[in-house]
C-alpha cells in the first residue's frame, strides 16, 4: 500500500475513539439530512399527486374548524348546468378516531357517499368495492399501513371510537384497504352513516353544534386547469356575504398551508440538519486542532525533512476529508439500507407512504460531509501550513 | 583548489525578543570543503543549533551570505529552500524524531514521498538506507521496539535515504551511552569515508568529537579555534 495511505491511515487510528466519536458526530447530521430529504420528498410527491387531480378545497372563510352547511353542494354544481367543468363534489367531515386500548390517534374521514369515487379517483377502487361502498352504510376503507398496523383485512368487522360526538363505538366493515391510494394512513366511511348514528345517540342537541347537515370541507372535482383557476374565484363569489363565507384553494396549496400551520416539517427538518450540521464543523474541526497539536513535532520533522508547507497542508487536508467522509458514508447508508432493505421499509409518514431513500440525496449528503471536512481541517491545515520549523524544532530540544 | 560545500561570509542572525536584539552570531566566517567531516563544540547558547539551521536552510541569517552546496541559500525563498532541503541535506537530531506509528522501513521511506520514483525503485532505496546502518532485519519494527542506538540508526538511513550531498547532525549521540554513542559514530565515518557525505556534527562531548577532521570551537558567536584533530586510530577506541 502507497506510504500516503498508510500515514493517513494510521493517523486516524493513532486515538481511534476521538476519531470514532468524530465520525459519529459527521454521521449523524448526514442522517438526519437523508432522512428529512426522503421525508421532503414525499411531501413533495403528495403534493403533486394533488396538483394533477385538479380538485379544489372548499373551507370556511374563518377557521378549518368552522363547518360549512351541506347546501352549499347543490350551490356550487349549480354554478356548472354542464356538468363538464365540475365533475363532481364530496362533503367530507373530520372524525379523527381511536381503536379500543390504542392512544395513537387515527385519520379518519366521512364522506359523502354518492360522489366519494368519483371524486377521489385517485383510490383507484375496483367495481367492486364500489359496490360494497354503495350497498353497505358501514362500509369503511381503511389506509393500507393502518390496516397492516391493526390486521385489519377485506370483510372484517371492526370498531373505531370517534373524536367527535357522540363518542360512541361505531361498527364498521372493511370493504378495500385501498392499495393504490396515494395516503395510506387515512380511513374513509360514510357521511350518512355518521349523522344516523348520531341522530340516534345525541337526542337533544343544540342547533349550534352543527352535527347534522354539516361538514368541514368540499372537495370540488374540476374537468381542466383552466376550470380549477376559474372556480377558485367563483365559488367564494359566490358565498361572499352570506352567513357561511367560504374559503377556496386547489389542493396542493391547501395542504401545503395545512403543513406548515400543523407543524411545517420540511422548514424544521432543514433547521434541524443545518444545526447538526453546524456541531459536526465544531467536533470535526476540534478532533483535527487536537490531532495537530498531538503531532506538532512529526509536523515540524516533516518539513526538516523537505515537506513543504503546501504538502503539510494537503495531508492534513486529507486527513479532515477522510475523516469527515467515512462519517458522512455511515450517516448515509445507515438510512439507506434500513429503510431499502430491513423490515423498517413498510416504516409510514402521515402524508408520506414509505420513506424512499434516493441514492442522490445520500450523494449529497457525501458531498456535504466532503463541505464538512474542508472547513474542518482548514485552520489546522493553514496553521501546519505557518508552523515555522525552527521555534517547533526548538521545543522539541 | 576545490570549491568548498559549505561557505559562510560575514553571517549575523540576531533573535529579536521582548524588544530587545540577542545577537547570537556576529560576522561569521566558515568555510568546510566537500567531503569533510567537521564537528563543532562550544558552550551550551554559543549559537551552534542556530549555526546548523542557518546551513540546512531552516533558518535564514539576518545578514551574510550562506553559499552551500552550490546554492545561494540567502536568497533562496521558503518554498525553494524547503525543495532544496529534500535534495541536500540529511538532518539527525538528538531525539530521533521518529514517527511512531509507522515501521523503521515506513520512517525511512517518508523523504520520498517527495520524489516521484517506481515503488520498486523505492524499496531499493529503503533496504539499502537501513542496510547501511545495520538494521535491514528490523524494517517492520515500530520505534518503540527499538533501543534507543537503533531509534537513531533508523533516523540516520532516513536522513541519507534521498542520498543528500550533506548530513547535519545536532547532538546525535547526546542520549545514548558510551557504547551506543561509539557504533553511531562509526556509522557517521562510514558514511563520511565509503559513501563521501560531508559532515558537520555538533557535540558537547570530547570523545565524540574525536571521530572528525577538524574541530570548530563556537563561542559568544564567533568562532573562537579551528583545528584538525589528530587521526584517530582504530586503536583508540578502548
Ligand atoms: N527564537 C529565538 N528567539 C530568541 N532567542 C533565541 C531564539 N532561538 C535561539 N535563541 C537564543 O540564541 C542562542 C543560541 O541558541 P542555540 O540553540 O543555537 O545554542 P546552542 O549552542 O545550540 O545551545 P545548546 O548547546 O544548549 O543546544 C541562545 O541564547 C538562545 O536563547
Ligand atoms: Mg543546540
Amino acid at each position: 500500500m502507497p506510504l500516503r495511505v498508510v500515514y493517513l491511515y494510521r493517523n486516524l487510528t493513532r486515538n481511534l475513539s476521538r476519531t470514532l466519536l468524530t465520525c459519529c458526530a459527521v454521521a449523524l447530521p448526514m442522517t438526519i439530512y437523508v432522512l428529512s430529504m426522503a421525508v421532503i420528498k414525499g411531501i413533495d410527491r403528495f403534493l403533486d399527486n394533488s396538483a394533477k387531480q385538479l380538485r379544489l378545497v372548499v373551507g370556511h372563510k374563518t377557521s378549518i374548524i368552522n363547518p360549512l352547511p351541506r347546501g352549499h353542494r347543490a350551490k356550487i354544481e349549480a354554478l356548472d348546468p354542464t356538468h363538464q367543468r365540475i365533475m363532481s363534489i364530496c362533503g367530507v367531515r373530520w372524525i379523527g378516531g381511536t381503536v379500543q386500548n390504542e392512544p395513537h390517534p387515527l385519520s379518519t374521514l366521512a364522506v359523502e357517499p354518492d360522489t366519494f369515487a368519483q371524486t377521489f379517483s385517485d383510490y383507484y377502487l375496483t367495481t367492486e368495492e364500489m359496490a360494497d361502498w354503495q350497498r353497505n352504510r358501514q362500509a369503511i376503507i381503511v389506509g393500507r399501513a393502518t390496516a397492516q398496523r391493526f390486521h385489519w383485512n377485506v370483510g372484517d368487522r371492526i370498531q373505531i371510537n370517534p373524536s367527535v360526538p357522540p363518542y360512541t363505538p361505531f361498527e364498521f366493515k372493511v370493504i378495500s384497504t385501498a392499495p393504490k391510494a396515494i395516503d395510506p394512513i387515512t380511513n374513509i366511511c360514510r357521511l350518512d352513516y355518521l349523522e344516523e348514528l348520531t341522530k340516534q345517540a345525541v337526542t337533544i342537541v343544540p342547533e349550534d353544534w352543527k352535527l347534522q347537515g354539516w361538514v368541514s370541507f368540499f372537495f370540488v372535482k374540476c374537468g381542466s386547469q383552466a376550470d380549477v383557476d376559474h372556480f377558485r374565484v367563483a365559488i367564494d363569489a359566490l358565498f361572499a356575504h352570506s352567513p357561511d363565507e367560504t374559503r377556496t384553494q386547489d389542493e396542493k396549496t391547501f395542504i401545503n398551508e395545512f403543513i406548515k400551520q400543523q407543524f411545517d416539517l420540511p422548514r424544521n427538518l432543514m433547521i434541524l440538519a443545518s444545526l447538526t450540521v453546524f456541531v459536526a464543523i465544531m467536533a470535526a474541526a476540534n478532533t483535527m486542532s487536537m490531532n495537530l497539536r498531538d503531532r506538532m513535532n512529526e509536523t515540524a520533522i516533516l518539513k526538516s525533512l523537505g515537506f513543504s508547507g503546501r504538502v503539510i497542508f494537503g495531508l492534513i487536508q486529507t486527513e479532515g476529508l477522510a475523516l469527515c467522509l467515512s462519517g458522512g458514508l455511515v450517516g448515509a447508508l445507515t438510512p439507506y439500507v434500513l429503510f431499502t432493505y430491513s423490515p423498517l421499509r413498510n416504516f409510514t409518514v402521515p402524508l408520506i407512504q414509505t420513506l424512499e431513500i434516493q441514492p442522490i440525496v445520500c450523494v449529497q449528503a457525501m458531498g456535504i460531509a466532503l463541505v464538512i471536512g474542508m472547513l474542518a481541517s482548514a485552520w489546522p491545515a493553514w496553521v501546519g501550513l505557518r508552523l515555522p520549523v525552527i521555534s517547533a524544532l526548538r521545543n522539541l530540544e | 583548489m576545490p570549491e568548498s560545500e559549505i561557505e559562510l561570509r560575514d553571517v549575523r542572525k540576531v533573535y529579536y525578543k521582548d524588544r530587545i536584539d540577542i545577537p547570537v552570531l556576529e560576522g561569521l566566517n566558515l568555510s568546510v570543503p566537500a567531503g569533510e567531516f567537521a564537528v563543532l563544540m562550544g558552550p551550551s547558547g554559543s549559537g551552534k543549533s542556530t549555526l546548523l539551521h542557518l546551513i540546512g536552510g531552516l533558518d535564514s541569517p539576518t545578514s551574510g551570505s550562506i553559499r552551500v552546496a552550490d546554492s545561494n541559500l540567502e536568497q533562496m525563498n521558503e518554498r525553494e529552500l524547503t525543495a532544496w532541503r529534500s535534495r541536500n541535506v540529511g538532518f539527525i537530531f538528538q531525539m530521533y524524531h521518529l514517527v511512531p506509528v509507522l515501521t523503521a522501513a515506513q520512517n525511512v521511506e517518508l523523504p520520498l514521498l517527495l520524489f516521484r520514483m517506481p515503488s520498486s525503485e523505492r524499496r531499493k532505496r529503503v533496504a539499502t538506507a537501513l542496510g547501511v546502518v545495520g538494521l535491514g532485519d528490523r524494517m517492520d519494527h515500530r520505534p518503540n521496539q527499538l533501543s534507543g542506538g537503533q531509534e537513531q540508526r533508523v533516523a540516520i538511513a532516513r536522513a541519507i535515504v534521498t542520498d543528500p550531498r550533506m548530513i547535519l547532525a545536532d547532538e546525535p549521540t547526546g542520549d545514548l551511552d558510551a557504547k551506543t554513542s561509539e557504533e553511531i559514530l562509526n556509522l557517521l565515518n562510514t558514511l563520511n569515508t565509503e559513501f563521501g557525505k560531508t559532515i558537520l556534527m555538533v557535540t558537547h562531548d570530547p570523545r565524540a568529537a574525536s571521530h572528525g577532521q577538524r574541530l570548530l570551537h563556537l563561542d559568544k558567536g564567533v568562532l573562537e579555534r579551528d583545528e584538525r584533530t589528530p587521526a584517530r586510530a582504530p586503536a583508540a577506541v578502548s
